[in-house]
């Protein structure tokens, strides 16, 4: 019954779990949020790696679950990290 | 008039990875020397080492990385770069304003979900 009903039925359903359905699967949580992270250092390249893909651009936050008020610094920070040659612009697979 | 008052920052520079040690240092003592010249103090220095650039930049491949923290006046910054840029040791540079200094750089971790 997870696919078909109308919206408003699947959206009240919360005891299902059916891990395709959007309505119903885990809601992420900013992992910035629950580390509780003050700022985002550019200098911290293990954790923005976390955040690019192998070709070295910046993961949308609804693929991530960050929140948009660490999704700004996070960009900010992958772009300094970018310009003193920290982080790729483009890397080659 | 307001008087202008003494910032914090942080400068990350890129050095020559490919001179030696002794003309890397000199180099460095004059970016140390260029901020006491213009009246500011260096608080604290990170050697980073010598690394991979993820790009290449000219035809640089690898550079020696330093990160300072510093005070000094705002209006001296600009005079600062002027002299980054005439160095041909220093490939990159870069200068922000800080809020507090790294005394390890060390970072939070993000915790496994």
């Amino acid at each position: 019954m997870s696919f078909s009903s109308s919206k408003q039925t699947s959206y009240r359903r919360k005891t299902s779990v059916d891990p395709l359905d959007p309505k119903t699967r885990k809601k992420k949580r900013c992992p910035f949020a629950q580390a509780n992270f003050k700022t985002i250092d550019y200098k911290d390249i293990d954790t923005l790696q976390k955040f690019i893909t192998e070709r070295g651009k910046i993961l949308p936050r609804r693929i991530t679950g960050v929140s948009v008020y660490y999704q700004r610094r996070l960009v900010a920070a992958i772009k300094r990290a970018r310009y003193m040659a920290l982080l790729p612009f483009v890397s080659t697979i | 008039m307001k008087q202008e008052q003494a910032n914090l920052y942080e400068g990350m520079y890129i050095l020559n990875a490919h001179i030696d040690d002794a003309t890397r240092q000199k180099v460095f003592e004059k970016i140390k020397a260029d901020v006491v010249k213009h009246g500011g103090e260096v608080v604290k220095i990170h050697d980073m080492k010598k690394r991979a650039l993820m790009y290449q930049i000219g035809p640089h491949r690898e550079g020696h990385y330093y990160l300072m923290y510093f005070k000094a006046m705002p209006s001296k910054i600009n005079e600062m770069w002027r002299e980054y840029r005439l160095n041909e040791n220093i490939i990159r540079f870069m200068t922000m304003r800080a809020e507090n200094v790294l005394e390890e750089l060390k970072f939070q971790q993000l915790t496994e979900q």
